[in-house]
């Protein structure tokens, strides 16, 4: 049948197209412009981007608000960095809880916590799983977007054959050129995210930061899960964190960064300015390779079969158990690995840290109270959220 | 619930500076040390790293007391005699970053063992073989954590272990078979204790 010279068949195609087209571009947009309300301290006192250290990334995607939280007595400087891989969100999490509850009575604090914001963009291409998950709070439930693990290639494209790292010309995987964990220490007018590197690596120098610290999580079946990853200046404060963390709170390893693997923040940063340089790692079920269906209550819950048979046959390289659950130093029992419990073994291992580089190097000393491990796992992240809507306007911004 | 964080928090720097609190160490008496010894590690995990920290931290020894060397006779064959080392101080358990860092691997590293045990034994050196960071560096039989235990154990005089790195027994079957004393400590920590108790500062 014919409308004029159109056949109907032909028109109902096109239609329908321009349907999967249009809800295809909803899914799309929808996470590539969500931005969470996220609420600051009384002790916040300036917000600044990414770009006013590296100009050239201004109005780029991988710009990014970089939160001040300043007591104006003199001390050491520390600058907090989740979400530099997004899709390992308990790092962001951490970040805001942070930035909504820090007090800080000595030195200077920085957080960013959405570190690539460009991969943030998008959720991990290839893989069927959601763009959001939602955490309970007093005041209803809060939506926090997952995202990629690199830059969106709509952002920063094609890649090489072979990624080398500037200036150590290691050879990386070929995707690696759009992970700001292996661009360090980045390169003034390198690719996008290799100058989102250099953003940082320029914000430690110029700030003269004391420690960095860079907010991971990994898969079960990684060796350095529940790890510190210390450069070596930094492996006493490191070491003795985890084994005051071992001891108290919940079970925490350590690292020395190998001299020759380059490209991380743990090694690039450490050798290419004065600070301390600190990762850490959380156990996330979610981005096990054999992990079951990415859903949201894999992410939240951390509740995964697979992986529990993984875990029986000495396959990964932490406690784990759905059934019963493993007993903390803290007394608590956690069942698989909940966002909860990693936001909070985030909070802790920050918080000491920090202390730590201030029994080691008083001049460097940072004095902060932010909630830890024991308080997220009685009250959940969410009770240390507030509500943007109650917030005083001027504490209240988009990320 | 924040006086319960402040309360463990306190608890933790007195476990560091205060090793008289909480300390929990088990099982035979220390031996006592004597110096110098050579401190190292078998397997490349950072325990060896660890140790030397709470050897410090537990202010029983002096930076003169002892040395560090993370792979004796990797390079210089004459590693264990560049002091009369009274004892081998052995800290066992592999990291993959360890072994990758010194650019090995667990082949290259139990070989190296096997000879430093040999020269240790043919120089009169007291072996003691430390596990201070528990089930998180025990693995499969095969793995570069029970090939670098069973590469170190077997020559002990004396073994102290975490306990929940010897939640299988097998340190203290091996001390049995060995007629060596063992030492258990409960956490990490606890390793200052021992080390304050080998080296008595009075």
């Amino acid at each position: 049948m014919k409308i004029g010279k159109i056949e109907i068949s032909k028109i109902i195609i096109i239609v329908l197209v321009a349907i999967l087209g249009i809800m295809a571009s909803y899914e799309f947009l929808e996470l590539r412009f969500y931005r969470e309300d996220v609420v600051v301290s009384d002790s916040f006192t300036e917000e600044k981007m990414l770009s006013d250290w590296l100009p050239s990334i201004k109005n780029t995607a991988v710009d990014a608000p970089v939160y001040i939280f300043d007591s104006g007595v003199p001390g050491g400087s520390v600058l907090i960095c989740g979400g530099i891989h997004p899709y390992e969100p308990a790092t962001t999490l951490a970040a805001y809880v942070i930035m909504n509850n820090i007090n800080v009575e000595k030195g200077k604090v920085f957080i960013i916590p959405r570190t690539n914001m460009s991969a943030a963009t998008l959720g991990m291409l290839g893989n069927a799983y959601p763009k959001f998950f939602t955490i309970e709070t007093e005041w209803g439930e809060k939506k926090i977007r997952i995202g990629d693990r690199a830059t969106n290639p709509l952002h920063q494209w094609p890649d090489p054959f072979v990624y080398v790292n500037y200036p150590s010309g290691q050879n990386l995987a070929y995707t690696d050129i759009r992970n700001m964990n292996r661009t360090f220490p980045g390169k003034e007018d390198g690719s996008l995210t290799e100058r989102g590197s250099y953003a940082l690596m320029e914000l430690t120098r110029k700030e003269n930061i004391d420690l960095y610290i860079d907010l991971h999580e990994a898969s079960l079946m990684y060796p350095v899960v529940s790890t510190y990853v210390a450069h070596q200046d930094a492996q006493d404060i490191a070491m003795m964190a985890s084994m005051v963390l071992s001891a108290s709170e919940f079970p925490m390893k350590c690292e020395v960064s190998p001299s020759n693997l380059h490209g991380l923040t743990h090694r690039e940063v450490g050798d290419y300015s004065d600070a301390y340089a600190v990762l850490m790692e959380t156990p996330e079920p979610f981005i096990d390779r054999v992990a079951g269906r990415m859903t949201e209550e894999l992410m939240t819950d951390g509740i995964d079969e697979f992986i529990q048979t993984a875990a029986e046959n000495d396959l990964i390289y932490c406690n784990y158990d759905i059934n019963e659950g493993i007993t903390m130093p803290s007394g608590y029992v956690v069942k698989g690995a909940p966002m909860d419990y990693r936001v909070g073994r985030h909070l802790s291992a920050t918080r000491e840290v920090i202390t730590w580089m201030g029994q080691f190097d008083p001049a460097k000393e940072v004095i902060v109270t932010f909630p830890g491990f024991i308080d997220v796992m009685d009250n959940g992240s969410g009770f240390y959220l507030s509500d943007p809507e109650e917030a005083d306007e001027s504490k209240v911004f988009k990320n | 619930m924040r006086s319960l964080k402040v309360l463990l928090f306190f608890v933790a720097i007195l476990m560091v500076f205060n090793t008289f609190v909480l300390a929990a160490v088990t099982g035979d008496a220390p031996i006592k040390g004597e110096t110098p010894f050579l401190l190292t590690n078998a397997g490349q995990g950072p325990g060896g790293k660890m140790a030397r920290l709470l050897m410090f931290q537990s202010k029983a020894l002096l930076p003169t007391d002892f040395d560090y060397n993370a792979e004796p006779l990797k390079e210089d064959s004459t590693d264990l005699t560049k002091k009369d080392y009274e004892i081998l101080f052995v800290i066992i358990g592999s990291s993959a970053k360890g072994l990758g860092a010194s650019g090995i691997t667990i082949d290259d590293e139990i070989k190296r063992l096997n000879l430093m045990i040999e020269e240790a034994k043919k120089l009169g050196m007291t072996i003691i073989a430390a596990q201070i960071e528990g089930d998180a560096r025990r693995g499969k039989t095969g793995s570069a954590d029970e090939r670098s235990i069973d590469a170190i154990i077997p020559f002990a005089d004396y073994i102290i272990v975490k306990k929940d790195g010897d939640s299988d027994g097998k340190f203290t079957n091996m001390a049995q078979e060995l007629g060596v004393p063992i030492t258990y400590i409960d956490e990490t920590l606890d390793f200052m204790q021992v080390v304050q108790q080998m080296f008595p500062t009075e």
